[in-house]
C-alpha cells in the first residue's frame, strides 16, 4: 500500500469527519483503558499482596505448619529435632495467631500476633526482628511484656513506645507494652517473644510454624519425607498463590467485564466504517477503474482500522494508567471482591503488558473493519460508478447466524477450561454475534408484522426500512451488542441481589446478632466464655438466644482454610438455606452441611464422607457424612455446617464465637445490647448488629459492588447509540437526493424527519428486540454457567420485568430521538442543493 | 387566470446577478419549452417557480397563489397539490416498487387510488410492470415511471428538467411524446427546460432565458 495515497485518502475522509471517526476511536480507547486499569488494579493487588506476605513470613525455602488450620499448629518438641536436622541450615520458630488489638479510644483493631524467637528469626525474616525504642534495653527483645508493632498497627491503635497496649485473649484482654517497632509493611502486625505469646495466648507446648533454610545441595523431598504425620511443608508463595489462584476467577470477570466496552467499541468501528466505505463507494470505484486492486482497497480499509485501532490504543493506556490509580484510591485493591483483606495497593504500572492491550485495541478495530474492508474489496468499479453494484449488493450469507446461535448454546454446556468458564464467554460471544447477524431477518420479520402502509409517510418508512434491512446491521449492530450485554447483567445482578435478600431472610432468623470476631482465624483467640452465654440467656429482654462456634478449617494445602460453623441445626431445612432436602443421618452419625463453595472447589456430594483435621476427643480427625448442600454468599473458600451439640460432645470444645438473640416482645435492641455488654470483660469484646442492619448493611455491600456494571451499561449504551447517530448521520448525507426529491414532491421538513424516524424505528425496534432476546440468553449463560463456574454458587433466574421494559423503551425512545435529530440536520439542508446536479 | 404568472422576477447570489425581469404567463394545457446557455439560472428559475428557492425580485403565482406570501410548509403542500416534476436523472426511489412511486403523490394527498395508478401506468406503457422494482427497470422505463408520478395526481402545472438528457435519440421522442400526452390529457400547463432543439420542437412556445428576462426563441 502507497503510503502518501494512503494519507491522502485516509487524511481526507478523516478531515471531512472527524467526529465520527472520533468516536469510533474513543469507543476503542474506552475498551483498552477499562481492560488496562483493571489489569493494572490486579497487578497491584496481588503484588501488594505478595509484599504483605514477604513482610510477615520472610524469605525462608520451606514453612512446615500442621494443624485444623494449618495455623493450630504441632507441638514445640518439633523444633528441636529440626533444628538438628543435617538438611537444616537455620529454622526459626513461630507462633502466629490473629486477635484483637484495644484501642486508644477503645475500638478493637484487628492484628496478627507473631511469637518470635529473637535470636533465631533474623537470618530468615529480617523485616521480623523487633527494633527496641531507644530509651528501651538491649533485652527489651525477650522481655515478656513487651510487643513491638509495625507502621500499620501503630496507626490503627494509635500506641506509642512505652504505652500500654491490651491484646485480646479469649474472653480476656493481655496487658502488654509497646517497647519498639518492626520493619515489615502490609496490615497491622504485632511481634512479641515466642514463649511470651505462648504462655499469654494459650499456644503453651505448640508452635504455628517452623520456617527453615535448607543447606545447599540437599534434598528438599528427602527432608519433607521425614516429616511427621500431620506436619506438612509448604512453599514461602503457597499463601500468595492460594489466593492468586482463587481470585483468578473473579480478576478474569472482572477483565472480561471491562472488554464489554471494547467490544461494544468493535461494533462502533463496524458502523463507521461500513457506512463510511458506502459512502466512498464512487471513489474506490474511480480508484479501482484507475488500477487500484481489490486487495489494495481492502487493505487500505484494513490500514485505516488499524491506524483508529492504534490511536485508540493509545489513547486508552493512558486514560487506563489514570482509571487505575483514581480506583485504587477510591476502592480497595480488589474493587470491592474481599480477595486481599487489608491491603491497600500502590498502582504498579506495568509497562511490559501495555503492548497486548494496545494489541487488544487494535485487533477490535480489525475485527469491527473485516467485514467493511471486504465490501470495499468485493464492489465491482464499473458497475459501482455508474451508481450500481454498491457493496450493500453483496448480501452476506444467511447462515452465519444461526449457526453461531447454535454453537453458543453448545458451548455454554461446555465445562470450565482451567478453571475458568472460558466456554461460556465464548457462548456469550457467540451468542451477540449470532443476534447481530440476524438484524436483517429481525427487521424483515417485525415489519411483516406491520399492515399495509396507508400513508405515505408510512409507506416511506417502512418500504425503505425493509429495502435497506441490511443496513440497518451496520447502524444498530452497537445497540443490539449494548442493550443484550446490558440486560444480561441487570437479569444476572437482579438475580444475584434477589438470591442474597432470601439467603439472608435465612441466615439471619433472630433479632439481634453478636460477634467475638470478625474472621475465622481471628475467632480462635477472640472467643466468648460459656458462662458469659449462660447469663446472656437469663438477661432480661433476650426471649431466645443460639450460640455458635466458628473455627477455620484447612481442607488442603492448596486452598485457603473453610469456616466450621457449629451452631443449632435443629431442623437443618429451616435454619439453613439448603439446595434440597437434607439426607437424614444414620445412627451415630455426624451430620455435615456443605456450602455450594465446599462442594465445587472439593468434589464433595450429598452422602459422601468427609475427614475433618479436627481434634476431638478420641482422634485427630472428625468423620462425618454430607446430608446437605447449602448456599453461602458470604464464604467464598467454603463454609462446612455442624449441629453445635455434635461439635462440642465430638470436640468438648465449649467456646462460643456468634450469638443469635431473639427478643421478648416489647424489649428495646439498645437496652438488651447494654445489659449484655455490661456482662462482658470489656465493652468492646463483642460485636453487636441489629437484624435490620446487617441486612441493610449486606445489601447496601452488594450494591456498592455492583454499581461499576451500571455505570458500565450507561458507556456500552452510549456507545451503541452513538453507533447508531453516526450511522443515520452518514445515510442522510448520502441520502440528500432522496430528500430532495422528497422535497419537490411536496413533503415538509417535518414529514422528512418523520420519515427517518420511522425507519430508524423499525431499525432500533428491531435491534431493541433482538437485543432483549439475546440479553436474556446472555443472562442465562452467566447465571447459570459463569457464576457456578467462577464462584461456586448458585441463584435462580430473576427477570425484572419493570426495569427491563424501561431498559428497552429508553434505548428505543433515545435511538428514535437521535434518529430524527440525525434527520433534521439533512432536512434543514436546501432540497435545491441535494438536486443540484440535475438541475 | 394563468396555472403560472411570473412578474419580473429577478434572482442574484451575491454580487452574481443570474436573471432579472423574467415576466410569464403559463395557462393550462400549455406545453412550453425554455430554451438557455448552461448558468444563464435555468434551473434556478424553476426552484423559484417551485417554491425551492425565493428570487430577489418580482412575483411568482402558482394558481393564483403568491408564493411570497406562504411559510416553507404551504409551499411544500402547494408543490404537493399543483406541481409535478420530471428530472434528467429520474429520481425515482429505489425501495418502493413501480406503483408505490407512482402512487407516492396521490397517497401524499390522502387519496390512495390504485385504479388511477394502473391507469396512469397503462397509459406511459408501463401496464403490467408496477410490482417491479427500479432496479429491474431500463432508463427510459424509468423515465417513464417519473412521468407517472408527475402526472397521477392531475397537477396544474408540470416542471420538467432535461427529462431526455439521459436517454438516446429514439427512447428520449418516445417519452417526450409519453409527457406531452400527459400533459394534454390533464389539460396541465408544462415548461420544459432543454438543451435539445428536437425537444423544444414538440412545445406549443419556444422561450430563450436570458440574463435579462425571456425573449420568444
Amino acid at each position: 500500500m502507497n503510503a502518501a495515497l494512503l494519507r491522502s485518502l485516509l487524511g481526507r475522509e478523516w478531515r471531512h469527519h472527524p467526529w465520527r471517526h472520533g468516536v469510533a476511536l474513543l469507543a476503542v480507547a474506552l475498551g483498552v483503558a477499562l481492560a488496562y486499569s483493571v489489569h493494572l488494579i490486579n497487578a497491584s493487588a496481588l503484588a501488594e499482596f505478595a509484599a504483605a506476605l514477604r513482610s510477615s513470613q520472610g524469605e525462608p525455602d520451606l514453612t512446615l505448619r500442621g494443624g485444623s488450620d494449618g495455623r493450630d499448629g504441632f507441638s514445640d518438641a518439633l523444633y528441636g529435632r529440626i533444628a538438628i536436622d543435617p538438611a537444616v541450615a537455620a529454622a526459626s520458630p513461630v507462633v502466629e495467631l490473629d486477635t484483637y488489638a484495644l484501642a486508644a479510644d477503645g475500638r478493637r483493631v484487628a492484628l496478627q500476633v507473631l511469637g518470635i524467637d529473637a535470636l533465631r528469626v533474623a537470618p530468615l525474616a529480617a523485616t521480623l526482628l523487633p527494633r527496641p525504642a531507644a530509651h528501651e534495653s538491649r533485652l527489651a527483645l525477650i522481655d515478656p511484656d513487651n510487643v513491638f508493632l509495625n507502621a500499620a498497627a501503630r496507626h490503627a491503635t494509635a500506641a506509642r513506645d512505652g504505652s500500654p497496649l491490651a491484646l485480646q485473649s479469649g474472653p480476656a484482654w493481655q496487658s502488654l507494652r509497646v517497647a519498639g517497632s518492626v520493619a515489615a509493611g502490609g496490615p497491622p502486625l504485632a511481634v512479641m517473644d515466642i514463649a511470651a505469646a505462648q504462655q499469654r495466648f494459650g499456644w503453651l507446648g505448640r508452635l504455628s510454624r517452623i520456617d527453615l533454610r535448607l543447606r545447599p545441595g540437599r534434598d528438599a523431598a528427602a527432608f519433607i519425607a521425614r516429616l511427621p504425620p500431620g506436619v506438612h511443608a509448604v512453599a514461602p508463595d503457597a499463601a500468595e498463590q492460594r489466593v492468586t489462584k482463587l481470585s483468578r476467577a473473579y480478576r478474569v470477570n472482572l477483565t472480561v467485564l471491562a472488554l464489554v466496552a471494547l467490544f461494544v467499541g468493535a461494533f462502533l468501528v463496524f458502523s463507521v466504517v461500513s457506512l463510511s466505505v458506502a459512502q466512498r463507494t464512487p471513489t474506490f470505484a474511480l480508484l479501482g477503474v484507475l488500477g487500484l486492486t481489490a486487495r489494495e482497497r481492502r487493505q487500505l480499509v484494513l490500514a485505516e482500522c488499524t491506524l483508529l485501532g492504534a490511536a485508540g490504543s493509545v489513547l486508552g493506556l493512558m486514560l487506563g494508567g489514570v482509571m487505575a490509580l483514581a480506583a485504587l484510591r477510591l476502592l480497595a485493591g480488589d474493587l470491592g471482591g474481599g480477595y486481599f483483606p487489608g491491603i491497600a495497593p500502590r498502582l504498579h504500572v506495568d509497562i511490559a503488558g501495555a503492548p497486548g492491550f494496545a494489541a487488544l485495541g487494535i485487533f477490535s478495530a480489525l475485527v469491527g473493519g473485516w467485514w467493511p474492508a471486504l465490501q470495499a474489496e468485493r464492489l465491482s468499479p464499473a458497475l459501482a460508478l455508474r451508481g450500481l453494484g454498491a457493496p450493500e449488493s453483496h448480501a452476506p450469507p444467511l447462515w452465519p447466524g444461526p449457526l453461531m446461535l447454535a454453537g453458543g448454546v453448545a458451548l455454554a454446556f461446555a465445562p470450565p477450561l482451567f478453571g475458568l468458564p472460558l466456554a461460556a464467554y465464548a457462548a456469550v460471544a457467540l451468542l451477540l454475534f449470532g443476534g447481530v447477524a440476524l438484524v436483517p431477518a429481525g427487521v424483515q420479520g417485525l415489519l411483516a408484522l406491520l399492515p399495509a402502509p396507508r400513508s405515505a409517510l408510512m409507506l416511506l418508512a417502512v418500504q425503505r426500512a425493509r429495502f435497506q434491512r441490511r443496513t440497518a446491521t451496520a447502524a444498530v449492530a452497537g445497540v443490539v451488542a449494548s442493550l443484550a450485554l446490558s440486560v444480561a447483567l441487570t437479569v444476572m445482578v437482579t438475580s444475584f441481589r434477589h438470591a442474597v435478600s432470601g439467603w439472608l431472610d435465612t441466615v439471619l432468623p433472630a433479632d439481634l446478632y453478636a460477634r467475638s470476631a470478625g474472621s475465622a482465624s481471628a475467632a480462635a483467640q477472640a472467643w466468648l466464655d460459656p458462662a458469659f452465654v449462660h447469663a446472656a440467656a437469663g438477661v432480661p429482654g433476650v426471649l431466645k438466644l443460639q450460640a455458635s462456634r466458628v473455627r477455620a478449617l484447612s481442607l488442603s494445602p492448596g486452598l485457603p482454610p473453610v469456616t466450621l460453623i457449629a451452631r443449632p441445626l435443629e431442623p437443618p431445612a429451616a435454619t439453613l438455606p439448603l439446595l434440597q432436602p437434607p439426607r437424614a443421618p444414620a445412627a451415630g452419625e455426624t451430620g455435615l452441611y456443605i456450602s455450594e463453595a465446599v462442594a465445587a472447589l472439593y468434589g464433595v456430594k450429598v452422602g459422601d464422607v468427609m475427614t475433618l483435621p479436627l481434634q476431638t476427643l478420641h482422634s485427630a480427625r472428625l468423620q462425618g457424612r454430607v446430608l446437605g448442600v447449602w448456599r453461602d454468599y458470604a464464604r467464598q473458600f467454603g463454609a462446612i455446617a455442624i449441629d453445635a451439640a455434635s461439635y462440642r460432645r465430638l470436640t468438648g470444645d465449649n467456646r462460643v464465637n456468634d450469638l443469635a438473640i431473639w427478643l421478648a416482645p416489647g424489649a428495646a435492641v439498645a437496652d438488651v445490647q447494654a445489659r449484655l455488654r455490661s456482662l462482658l470483660p470489656a465493652p468492646s469484646m463483642v460485636e453487636f448488629a441489629a437484624t435490620a442492619t446487617l441486612r441493610s448493611l449486606s445489601l447496601r455491600i452488594f450494591d456498592r459492588s455492583f454499581a461499576v456494571t451500571y455505570y458500565l451499561q450507561a458507556v456500552a449504551i452510549t456507545l451503541g447509540l452513538v453507533g447508531v447517530a453516526a450511522s443515520l448521520s452518514a445515510q442522510v448525507i448520502a441520502r440528500r437526493k432522496e430528500f430532495g426529491l422528497l422535497a419537490h414532491l411536496g413533503l415538509t421538513r417535518g414529514d422528512v424527519v418523520a420519515v427517518v424516524a420511522g425507519e430508524a424505528a423499525a431499525w432500533v425496534a428491531a435491534g431493541t428486540l433482538i437485543g432483549l432476546l439475546l440479553g436474556v440468553a446472555v443472562s442465562v449463560v452467566l447465571v447459570f454457567v459463569v457464576n457456578p463456574q467462577s464462584f461456586h454458587w448458585t441463584m435462580a433466574l430473576v427477570l425484572p420485568g419493570a426495569r427491563l421494559a424501561l431498559l428497552c423503551t429508553s434505548v428505543l425512545g433515545v435511538g428514535v430521538l437521535t434518529a430524527a435529530l440525525s434527520a433534521r440536520g439533512a432536512a434543514a439542508r436546501s432540497a435545491v442543493l441535494s438536486v443540484k446536479e440535475d438541475w | 387566470m394563468p396555472m403560472l404568472q411570473l412578474e419580473g422576477l429577478g434572482k442574484s447570489f451575491g454580487e452574481t446577478r443570474v436573471f432579472h425581469g423574467v415576466t410569464l404567463g403559463l395557462g393550462r394545457g400549455e406545453f412550453v419549452a425554455l430554451l438557455g446557455e448552461s448558468g444563464v439560472g435555468k434551473s434556478t428559475l424553476l426552484n423559484c417557480v417551485a417554491g425551492l428557492e425565493q428570487a430577489d425580485q418580482g412575483r411568482v403565482r402558482v394558481d393564483g397563489r403568491d408564493l411570497a406570501q406562504l411559510d416553507d410548509n404551504a409551499r411544500a403542500r402547494l408543490r404537493r397539490a399543483h406541481l409535478g416534476f420530471v428530472f434528467q436523472a429520474f429520481h425515482v426511489l429505489p425501495h418502493l416498487s413501480v406503483a408505490e412511486n407512482v402512487a407516492l403523490p396521490l397517497l401524499l394527498l390522502g387519496r390512495p387510488d390504485a385504479q388511477r395508478v394502473l391507469q396512469v401506468l397503462d397509459a406511459v406503457g408501463l401496464g403490467g410492470l408496477g410490482a417491479r422494482h427500479p432496479a429491474q427497470l431500463s432508463g427510459g422505463q424509468l423515465q417513464r415511471v417519473a412521468i407517472a408520478r408527475a402526472v397521477v395526481h392531475a397537477p396544474g402545472l408540470i416542471l420538467a428538467d432535461e427529462p431526455t438528457g439521459n436517454l438516446d435519440p429514439d427512447t428520449a421522442a418516445r417519452v417526450l411524446g409519453v409527457l406531452q400526452a400527459q400533459v394534454q390529457d390533464a389539460g396541465a400547463a408544462c415548461l420544459l427546460v432543454t438543451h435539445s432543439a428536437t425537444a423544444a420542437a414538440r412545445a406549443d412556445r419556444v422561450l430563450r432565458l436570458t440574463s435579462s428576462g425571456i425573449v420568444d426563441a
